[in-house]
């Protein structure tokens, strides 16, 4: 084998150790969720896999989880695009806002859920204000934000909790290549919308999107902050993935190896569209 | 002595950025909205964290406490053994995960590097996938392999469960940043006759000083936020800062989780400032 | 020593970790290392334990009762009988059947009792100057207070729906003995049907429900509900000095009858320090232990001993206890008191329930 063929088998023998855990991980819910293997194994069936998957309740979780992180990703993103056009000048300013903005970066998400669960509840900070400021007059006047079936409370906190890092990479963005095509357009004469429309948001998009996916696929994973502020019914995949597992019925163990196993597939096929936004980056670039 | 006339007049302003015409005193006032917006956003839920953790009873309709106390402080730092126990886990587990993340990402990142085409893409997508799966997941389907080798439960289980996600994304990190690496330097060394390990330890790294720190930097931050597969690998018995914000903010004791949750913010501010500060001394800032 | 015990609650947490664990490395030279885990993830923890052959498991001594022995028992993962040989446990009530019977089963020696409680609602005297004393009364309380009331998923609120069907459906005398799927069916119809009757008056109309009974404090002490509910009468004693509830809060008992039980300690098959786990079990059901822990300043959770069977200072002691203001007296604690059935009872309805009643997909 060549030099150049060793090292290439090398490398993918190393990426493929760092995926090991997830494909052991796959293999054991695989063989959990027909009954093989796990607390409740009593010998291949397909019963019970076939049961989940039909449930309604447990489509209705994915189903949740999806859509909660998809509006949580495209509001975040938004802002985050709005903030790195607004703040993209080197005055002190701009400088203070982009510091600001990647703040929140260190906050974990248990701490944001229970930020937001302090704050936006009916009996929050918000409601507070508003009872002083006489726009309610109990908890139950104001909009349910938190345990709710919209999830709006879990939109919002996974929102904030994401918004520090697709920010730091829009800043990136723009601080890499922005300024330039930016003075370059505007010699050419164009005004400063159709730099924004053209030149800016293009560049801003394409850049995001992988950054975006990963975050999406975070948000959707998350246990904690849905934990604290998600509704009971219906219940956000994770939470009802450990519910299974610690039912009292051990038989309900094989529920959650399939609900393990549905998170994991869900999440590989994730990571594809990641690298495929990645690849349609990377060429823009080029 | 006449004054000089109208050029020497203006000070002299290096450019900075898109010039000003009139549509651009209008996005001031949005600026400044989204300044004051980000700062509410940034700040705000510090100060109540603070507030909570100084307070023992704060029932609606109060916006401030009804009654003060330092219990949410004085537990920290004296009565809890227990929460000393969950800081003492979280810092180590940090510093190991991050530790020994970078020193297995490091060689993996640099060799996924050479790779092209759609090779690389693959690698990525294999490195990503530890970090991208569900927490919950992920400690579900390990928690049996790992009491299967006799850690289930104990720290050095976690310690391993968090090195998963760690060595992914440090991997990713190290492949961004061999990428950007000039290649040349190396090489050159290599043709004045230096062996590839000598070029290793006395050339690479040394030069990598700034990212290693990075890396180290980083896998700490990911195993110190880590909760589910805390939770479902340590089966409960590992004590961790976020395991003990969460339950202590399920048992309704509000300044207990508060003034933990201010202990957990520490290390990523400082992380984050010290990366800030780092960052500025290269030409390409993002802050 | 490792004990899986519920953490949910901080003057428990505070009486184990700042009185219990001295004491035992003071005097036994233990290290007591509490893990925080519910009936569930304890059984879930042992099961996968056994499956894996780890050899030493994590956990020593275990707090469990109800439904979570049964099902320990059931699958063997409790090291036993051992109970019995406690010095300390001849001053065990055991005439109580209160005492003497988990859920209606027989400990058999494979759990040591540690402390009774009473299921009570919490009301605020503030906003509810006349709260409803009965079933009956509750149900158009509701009606007339809509998003005012609503109960939890975990086990407080199942026993709030046990406290439910031994109301509607003959009184407890009907459940004892074995499970019986039809008395079960029956018994569980009327509870479907009332709170399918009260739901829409419910907190959130009934479509979602807190996750503990934690969680019902802090709406209800947030004024999102007037009512919360515990398993330990005492909550609101303990809670009140906390800051957790508001001072006005007070206790309630159902006429129907509420549950009273008492809560065990077990050991684990696979404990690593089986004897370790024996003295810590014997240190809590000491005298000394117990008054600590019947202290309304502390715990205020009722002891499983006997006074008869103490000596008299013992005796005195106990007697001497100034039960606090707030809490309910003795006599209507007993009057009301109702023992638990078989555990079958409590799984079912809490299965069902969220079958039936979280699921909205079908409304």
């Amino acid at each position: 084998m060549t030099d150049a063929g060793h090292r290439r088998t090398v490398a993918l023998l190393g990426a493929a150790l760092v995926a090991t855990p997830v494909l052991l991980g796959v293999a054991y819910a695989a063989a959990g969720a027909v009954g093989m293997t796990g607390v409740a194994a009593t010998g291949f069936s397909l019963g019970r896999l076939s049961h989940v998957l039909a449930e309604h309740t447990v489509w209705r979780s994915v189903f949740w989880s999806i859509v909660v992180a998809a509006v949580a990703t495209a509001l975040s993103v938004t802002a985050a695009a709005c903030a790195a056009t607004m703040f993209s000048g080197r005055r002190i300013v701009d400088r203070i806002a982009r510091a600001l903005a990647v703040a929140p970066l260190a906050v974990p998400y248990v701490v944001a859920g229970a930020l937001g669960l302090l704050i936006l509840g009916q009996s929050g900070f918000l409601a507070r204000l508003a009872y002083a400021w006489g726009f309610i007059a109990s908890p139950n006047d104001m909009p349910a934000v938190v345990y709710d079936t919209r999830g709006v409370g879990v939109i919002l906190t996974l929102a904030w909790k994401e918004f520090p890092f697709l920010a730091l990479v829009a800043f990136s963005l723009i601080a890499a290549r922005g300024a330039a095509l930016e003075e370059t357009a505007h010699t050419l004469g164009a005004g400063r919308w159709a730099t924004l429309s053209r030149v800016t948001w293009p560049l801003l998009w394409r850049g995001l999107l992988p950054a975006a996916t990963a975050v999406f696929i975070f948000s959707m994973g998350n246990y904690e902050a849905a934990a604290l502020l998600a509704p009971s019914d219906p219940l956000p995949l994770p939470m009802l993935t450990l519910e299974r597992y610690d039912a009292l019925e051990l038989s309900q163990r094989t529920d959650a190896y399939v609900l393990t196993l549905l998170g994991l597939l869900i999440a590989i096929v994730a990571v594809g569209v990641h690298e495929w936004t990645r690849r349609r980056a990377e060429l823009i670039d080029r | 002595m006449d004054t000089p006339t109208c050029g020497a007049h203006r000070p002299v302003t290096l450019p900075r950025g898109p010039r000003k015409s009139p549509s651009y005193r209008r996005t001031d006032l949005a600026r400044y909205v989204g300044l004051a917006a980000l700062t509410i956003a940034a700040i705000g839920p510090l100060l109540l964290l603070m507030v909570w953790s100084a307070s023992r009873e704060w029932f609606f309709p109060a916006l401030l406490p009804q009654r003060w106390s330092v219990d949410g402080w004085q537990w920290l730092f004296q009565g809890g053994e227990r929460i000393a126990v969950a800081v003492r886990n979280s810092v180590l587990l940090g510093i190991a995960d991050g530790v020994i993340g970078c020193a297995i990402a490091f060689p993996i990142g640099r060799a996924m590097s050479r790779l092209t085409g759609w090779r690389r893409y693959a690698a990525a997508a294999a490195v990503f996938s530890p970090v991208a799966a569900p927490p919950i997941a992920l400690g579900i389907g390990l928690q049996y392999f790992l009491l299967r080798i006799g850690v289930g439960g104990s720290v050095v289980g976690v310690l391993l469960a968090h090195l998963v996600p760690t060595v992914g994304y440090l991997s990713l990190f190290f492949l961004s940043v061999f990428v950007a690496f000039d290649r040349r330097v190396e090489d050159e060394a290599r043709t004045l006759g230096a062996s590839s390990r000598q070029v290793l330890f006395r050339i690479t790294l040394p030069m990598m000083r700034r990212q290693l720190m990075e890396a180290v930097a980083i896998g700490f931050l990911i195993s110190w936020a880590q909760y589910a597969l805390t939770l479902t690998v340590g089966g409960g018995a590992v004590h961790t800062l976020p395991l003990e914000v969460f339950s202590y903010m399920r048992a309704g004791s509000g300044n207990y989780a508060a003034s933990a949750a201010l202990v957990m913010i520490v290390p990523p501010l400082l992380a984050l400032a010290a990366a800030r500060y780092a960052a500025g001394r290269t030409v390409v800032s993002p802050v | 020593m490792t004990w899986f015990m519920w953490r949910g609650d901080p003057s428990i947490n505070r009486y184990v970790d700042e009185w219990v664990a001295p004491r035992l490395k003071r005097d036994a030279d233990i290290t007591l290392n509490p893990v925080d885990a519910q009936g569930p993830s304890i059984l879930s923890q042992l099961a996968v334990e056994r499956q894996a052959r780890s050899g030493a498991g994590t956990a020593d001594l275990v707090w469990i009762n109800g439904e979570t022995f049964y099902n320990l028992r059931k699958s063997g993962l409790l090291y036993g009988p051992w109970s019995g040989r406690l010095p300390n446990a001849r001053y065990v009530d055991s005439t109580s059947t209160i005492v003497s019977r988990d859920f209606g089963q027989l400990p058999a020696g494979y759990e040591s009792p540690w402390g009774t409680v009473q299921f009570a609602l919490i009301y605020d005297t503030a906003r509810t100057p006349r709260p409803p004393r009965s079933v009956a009364e509750l149900s158009s309380w509701i009606h007339t207070h809509p998003g005012r009331f609503t109960y939890d998923q975990s086990f407080t609120g199942v026993t709030f729906m046990k406290v439910l069907m031994y109301a509607l459906d003959g009184g407890v005398e009907h459940f004892e003995g074995p499970f019986d799927e039809t008395r079960y069916r029956e018994g569980s119809d009327k509870v479907w049907q009332w709170l399918a009757d009260v739901r829409p008056y419910l907190w959130r109309n009934g479509q979602t429900y807190p996750d503990g009974v934690a969680d019902l404090h802090r709406l209800f002490a947030n004024r999102e509900i007037d009512f919360s509910m515990s398993n330990n009468q005492n909550d609101v004693v303990t809670k009140v000095r906390q800051g957790i509830l508001p001072a006005t809060s007070r206790p309630l008992l159902l006429q129907n009858g509420t549950i009273a039980n008492t809560h065990y300690l077990g050991i684990a098959f696979n404990a690593p320090h089986p004897a370790g786990a024996m003295v810590v079990a014997n240190f809590l059901l000491s005298p000394a232990a117990q008054l600590e822990k019947q202290k309304p300043e502390v715990w205020a959770d009722g002891t499983v001993l006997a006074m008869s069977r103490l000596p008299d200072t013992w005796a005195a002691r106990f007697r001497a206890l100034v039960a606090d203001p707030l809490a309910l007296s003795r006599d209507s604690l007993s009057k009301y008191a109702r023992p638990e059935v078989a555990p079958q009872y409590s799984e079912r309805l809490q299965r069902d329930w969220r079958v039936r009643i979280r699921t909205t997909a079908h409304k």
